[in-house]
């Protein structure tokens, strides 16, 4: 990681207000994994569906954590997709969560668009979105 | 696990935020108080760690001490990483990232607490 960016030129989506989001986004990126690899390792066959899902959340969380943190071209790029997936996954699951209350066995990190989180789930996708359409440079 | 210690760390810790929003609002850097009571909270926080474990070891109660141990050890990490991440940042966003670090403290100390009592949520 530099730090010598006294002539920085282009914004980097992990710089600046870009800090905040990769902490955030790092500490669900922890939270969702360790969670994750606890509940697959002793209780996967409680919620199977449930707890994959929870992996691909954390996965999706580790993704876009170290993409935003790297700011590069391609790594723009990985963010907008993993973010966008994320997004997705929010909404559906959300949706889903409440038309079928019994689907999933457990909550995820998902449900009810992320309630039992304060819906931080909801707001972080649309938020990095608009981070990366923010920082793009011309 | 619960008790006054823990209150106390919460406490200074939601003072802290309170510190930060307020050094965001009038735009200042941030200060020594901050970092001071980093320091403290740090020191609290390896008493609450190590008192935990303890306490986890000489109890044979069935709780999540995978869960359990993950999060002590979560509490301890959060504040080097947030000042380690914050650094080298000049604009607000170092004290933003701080802010984040010391509201997060007793959201786990909550789920430390949780865990202990075994009220698992999931």
């Amino acid at each position: 990681m530099s730090n010598n960016d006294a002539s920085a030129p282009a914004p980097s989506s992990g710089r600046g207000f870009g800090r905040v989001l990769v902490a955030i986004y790092g500490i669900f990126a922890l939270a969702a994994t360790a969670r994750s690899v606890f509940q697959i390792t002793t209780k996967f066959s409680e919620a199977p569906l449930a707890y994959l899902l929870s992996a691909l959340a954390a996965s999706i969380y580790v993704v876009a954590t170290i993409a935003l943190a790297r700011g590069d071209r391609t790594s723009r790029r990985v963010a907008t997709g993993a973010i966008l997936i994320e997004l997705i996954g929010v909404l559906t699951i959300g949706t889903a969560s409440l038309v079928w209350p019994d689907a999933f066995g457990v909550a995820t990190v998902w449900t009810g668009f992320g309630s039992g989180y304060g819906f931080v789930p909801l707001v972080l996708p649309v938020v990095g979105l608009w981070w990366l359409r923010h920082t793009r440079s011309h | 696990m619960s008790g006054w210690y823990a209150t106390a760390i919460i406490v200074i810790s939601l003072l802290l935020v309170l510190w930060a929003g307020i050094l965001l609002v009038i735009k200042r850097q941030p200060d020594l108080i901050l970092a001071l009571g980093g320091v403290l909270l740090e020191v609290l926080l390896l008493g609450f760690v190590i008192g935990g474990i303890v306490q986890m070891v000489g109890s044979d109660r069935d709780f999540a001490r995978a869960e359990f141990v993950g999060y002590l050890i979560a509490c301890l990490v959060v504040l080097p990483a947030a000042f380690l991440w914050a650094r080298g940042e000049k604009s607000r966003a170092g004290l933003a990232v701080i802010a984040v670090a010391y509201l997060l403290l007793p959201i786990l100390i909550l789920r430390v607490q949780q865990v202990w009592e075994g009220n698992n949520v999931q």
